[in-house]
């Protein structure tokens, strides 16, 4: 009798140890990502916004896809070339299919094209990057030609930041339909389970992925903007991945040996913009007695020159930033194509910069409010206090206002602020494309100066830019975007301060390899045994 | 009766002394009054000017020196700022914020609580309406909305303390009005053709203060606790102004990396603070409450 009631005991304990191992595994294969901001839409056209962009990659792919140092690598197409200045073949991947079981052919592609720049109410669009497409021939159902009306080079680096819908389920759809998971179809290794604004986004693996399967069954992206409960949500094991770890939390997580953090210099450079827009003081920038000037001083180069140098970017790194960050010379570290290694970050010169002011006509300074976001950058809130601190150490009298980053934005974008601080991260991974956005003289009908809100303005550099953007020969073409760079870093066309190193942490058994971009993508994060 | 006659402040000031830890609060209160009026001269540092601190100092633990060689007793945050200079700054604020907000909802109280109680009727139930309304929300929700439309400054936030802390008053007047408007000496004030705001002010006023000073006492402990509160979630003072509350804040980010300093000593001083007013306000709601008199 005995013997065989602990068998039977050995057997359900046995079935139970086997039921918990099966669960753990499972468990195992469904994980939790802790993110810092919140995704606005899953419409992959509507809102060009990192965070959105950065899921969007799980769901959607694009014809070209950019790895984690931003190289272009093949995506949905597997090969192109241009075949003359104006003409452009792309080859389509075969037996690629939709989440829904629907091909991938030459029409998706043509009709996502059109869809682009037609999305209603879209905060930030995508437009500029399928604008200078002016034709689509659809060859054969896997082979496409582009025409541009000028050469453009960017068009393949470009066409990387365009998600490829379902023309089926994208004909009718709005950007709500995406939202709900109507119309959230895509080709990507995940596929639409639940997005909850503000909360979670819930993903479930596409066991069918042309790309091979994934570690993952099931990913639920959080939405944590508060750093501490980030954190804490690691420790816990609510989440098997965080991103943006806070800097002042760095060296006592890499030294546990319970998790493992990867850090990377990034496309992201944190810079100022001086509104130089109107003729007198622009707004938020008076004389020392509180009256505007008849001058606006940021139109004139010294002053510029003046704000660079009293800005110690040494000082910000080591001390604001605990070292997870880069003093920048220009807008993207020189490890990126079109950087000129011959700028350095402006020496921190305080005499030098009160002379420079009194050279300019303000031997005492004057007056301004400095504005910045609360929480979009890392420590954003911190260096604009820092960048206070320099400013009053050169007379000038300085006062500080942040704003969440919805409100923010906004407001700078209608110039209602004198001193911006600013962040920009360059996407396409060369410099010509964030020189275009943010320095380029303003004329959104042209796609030059979208994010120019300090409205610089020059148009020798200008020109030089757009002989740089129709110059087909790589080489050649680098060389002139070098060269424009030294041109407007010369000028101080803004003012660019350091490039943020990102960080993200992971627990015991897992590894993420660390990207430039800056994005949280599942398809980075691999058991690490 | 005995010989020796006390006024009536004499007698309050003996019964209040009968308590060592309401001396003690007091003593206390009177210490941290005197930092908060005189913190620019006993500060090593004035925190809010951007000229005098460096964020090269920043995040120094206590007692460690700067590259000045100025000694931070208690530390710095994370711009370089003296924390005891932070703390003395920062002090002068809330106490300022607590008892000039509580002032000027203690007279806004008065004012309708006891218009509220002489006309009685619709006046009164229209006052009182508006008063449980207010009381039905809770204060931090209301400080919050109107901080939001208000945007940040002192003033600012004094409105908002006033708009959440009147209501109280209202309340305490209004129901200590009721019982004293049916005594004999209100009778006989009107026997003799006293107006209506002379019999208000000159003799009901007198007579109901007594709980409103304590209810006060206790109002500014919250008033600055509440300060603290909407400085700390960030709406309010501008931040290179910090007051208490957003200096726990700045150092709330750095608990974990053990930088415990910044978040713990402000911490402390307004939790002493508190501790002090509310030991004060305790032993004067014993000794000014009748029925509690020997």
């Amino acid at each position: 009798m005995i013997p065989r009631f602990i068998r039977r005991l050995a057997i359900v304990l046995l079935a139970s140890t086997v039921a918990l191992a099966t669960t753990a595994a499972h468990a195992a294969r469904d994980i939790s990502i802790g993110l810092q901001a919140a995704i606005t839409s899953m419409d992959p056209h509507y809102h060009n916004l990192s965070p959105n962009n950065s899921m969007m990659l799980h769901v959607f792919e694009g014809l070209i896809k950019r790895d984690e140092n931003q190289k272009l690598v093949p995506g949905l197409a597997t090969s192109w070339k241009a075949i003359d200045d104006l003409t452009w073949e792309f080859k389509l991947r075969k037996n690629v299919r939709f989440h829904d079981g629907s091909p991938l052919t030459a029409d998706d592609v043509a009709f996502t094209l059109k869809r682009v720049p037609n999305v209603p109410n879209s905060p930030s669009s995508f437009a500029t990057f399928t604008k200078p497409i002016v034709d689509v021939k659809i060859v054969d159902p896997h082979t496409l030609v582009f025409k541009t009306a000028t050469p453009h080079v960017l068009l393949p680096s470009d066409l990387a930041s365009v998600m490829i819908v379902s023309k089926l389920h994208g004909e009718k759809a709005t950007t709500e339909d995406y939202n709900a998971g109507k119309a959230c179809i895509g080709t990507g290794p995940y596929k639409y389970v639940e997005f909850i604004p503000n909360q979670r986004v819930v993903l479930k693996a596409n066991y069918g992925y042309w790309g091979g399967e994934e570690p993952w069954d099931k990913l639920t992206f959080k939405i944590l903007t508060n750093a501490a409960a980030r954190v804490a949500a690691l420790l816990s094991g609510d989440v098997q991945m965080i991103e943006n770890v806070p800097t002042s939390d760095i060296a006592k997580m890499e030294k546990d040996k319970n998790l493992s953090v990867v850090s990377k210099v990034s496309n992201r450079v944190i810079y100022v913009h001086l509104n130089q827009s109107t003729e007198k003081s622009p707004p938020f920038v008076f004389d020392k007695s509180g009256k505007p000037m008849d001058k606006n001083p940021f139109r004139d180069v010294r002053v510029r020159k003046a704000l660079s140098m009293a800005v110690n970017r040494d000082a910000i790194v080591d001390r604001v930033m605990e070292k997870k960050a880069v003093p920048a010379a220009q807008l993207l570290p020189d490890i990126f194509y079109g950087t000129s290694k011959k700028l350095k970050p402006t020496r921190f010169d305080p005499e030098g910069a009160r002379k420079l002011l009194a050279e300019a006509g303000y031997p005492n300074g004057f007056s301004m409010t400095l504005h910045g976001p609360a929480g979009r950058y890392i420590n954003d809130d911190k260096v604009i206090q820092a960048l206070a601190q320099f400013y009053s150490r050169i007379g000038i009298d300085t006062k500080v206002e942040t704003f969440p980053a919805s409100v923010y934005f906004n407001r700078a974008t209608n110039l209602e602020f004198g001193y911006m601080l600013l962040g920009w991260g360059t996407e396409s991974g060369e410099q010509a494309s964030a020189m275009r956005s943010l320095l380029a003289t303003r004329d959104p009908a042209k796609g030059m100066g979208v994010n120019n809100r300090g409205r610089y303005t020059n148009p020798a550099f200008d020109k030089l830019l757009e002989q740089a953007l129709v110059t087909m020969d790589d080489k050649k073409r680098e060389g002139l975007i070098q060269q424009a760079a030294e041109m407007v870093m010369g000028e101080v066309g803004l003012i660019p301060l350091h490039y943020e190193v990102s960080t993200w942490a992971a627990a015991k058994g897992f590894k993420y390899t660390a990207r430039t971009d800056q994005y949280t993508v599942a398809t980075s994060l691999k058991p690490s045994k | 009766m005995t010989a020796a006659v006390q006024t009536p402040f004499q007698r309050i000031a003996s019964d209040f002394a009968a308590s060592k830890l309401a001396l003690l609060g007091f003593a206390m209160l009177v210490v941290v009054i005197g930092i908060a009026l005189f913190a620019p001269v006993v500060s090593p540092q004035n925190p809010y000017d951007l000229t005098q601190i460096d964020v090269m100092d920043s995040k120094l633990g206590p007692g460690e020196k700067s590259m000045a060689g100025q000694t931070y007793w208690l530390g710095t945050d994370d711009q370089g700022r003296d924390m005891l200079s932070g703390i003395f700054y920062g002090l002068r604020i809330s106490l300022g914020v607590g008892v000039l907000s509580t002032i000027l909802a203690l007279s806004l109280g008065i004012l309708f609580g006891l218009t509220a109680a002489w006309f009685g009727g619709r006046i009164d139930a229209l006052i009182m309406r508006i008063c449980d309304i207010q009381l039905s929300f809770p204060a931090i929700l209301i400080a919050l909305i109107l901080l939001a439309m208000l945007g940040q400054g002192v003033d600012k936030i004094i409105i908002a303390l006033i708009t959440v802390q009147w209501a109280y008053y209202a309340r305490t007047v209004r129901g200590a009005a009721l019982v004293e408007r049916g005594k004999e000496y209100v009778e006989a004030a009107r026997g003799l053709g006293l107006s209506s705001s002379r019999i208000l002010f000159r003799h009901l006023l007198p007579n109901v203060l007594p709980p409103l000073i304590v209810v006060a006492t206790v109002q500014v402990a919250h008033a600055i606790a509440l300060e603290a509160t909407l400085s700390f979630l960030g709406l309010g003072l501008p931040i290179t102004e910090p007051s208490l509350g957003l200096l726990i804040s700045n150092g709330f980010q750095y608990l974990m990396s053990g930088k415990y300093w910044i978040s713990f000593y402000p911490g402390l001083a307004l939790l002493l603070t508190i501790v002090a007013i509310n030991l004060v306000a305790d032993q004067l709601r014993d000794v000014l409450n009748p029925r509690l008199q020997k």
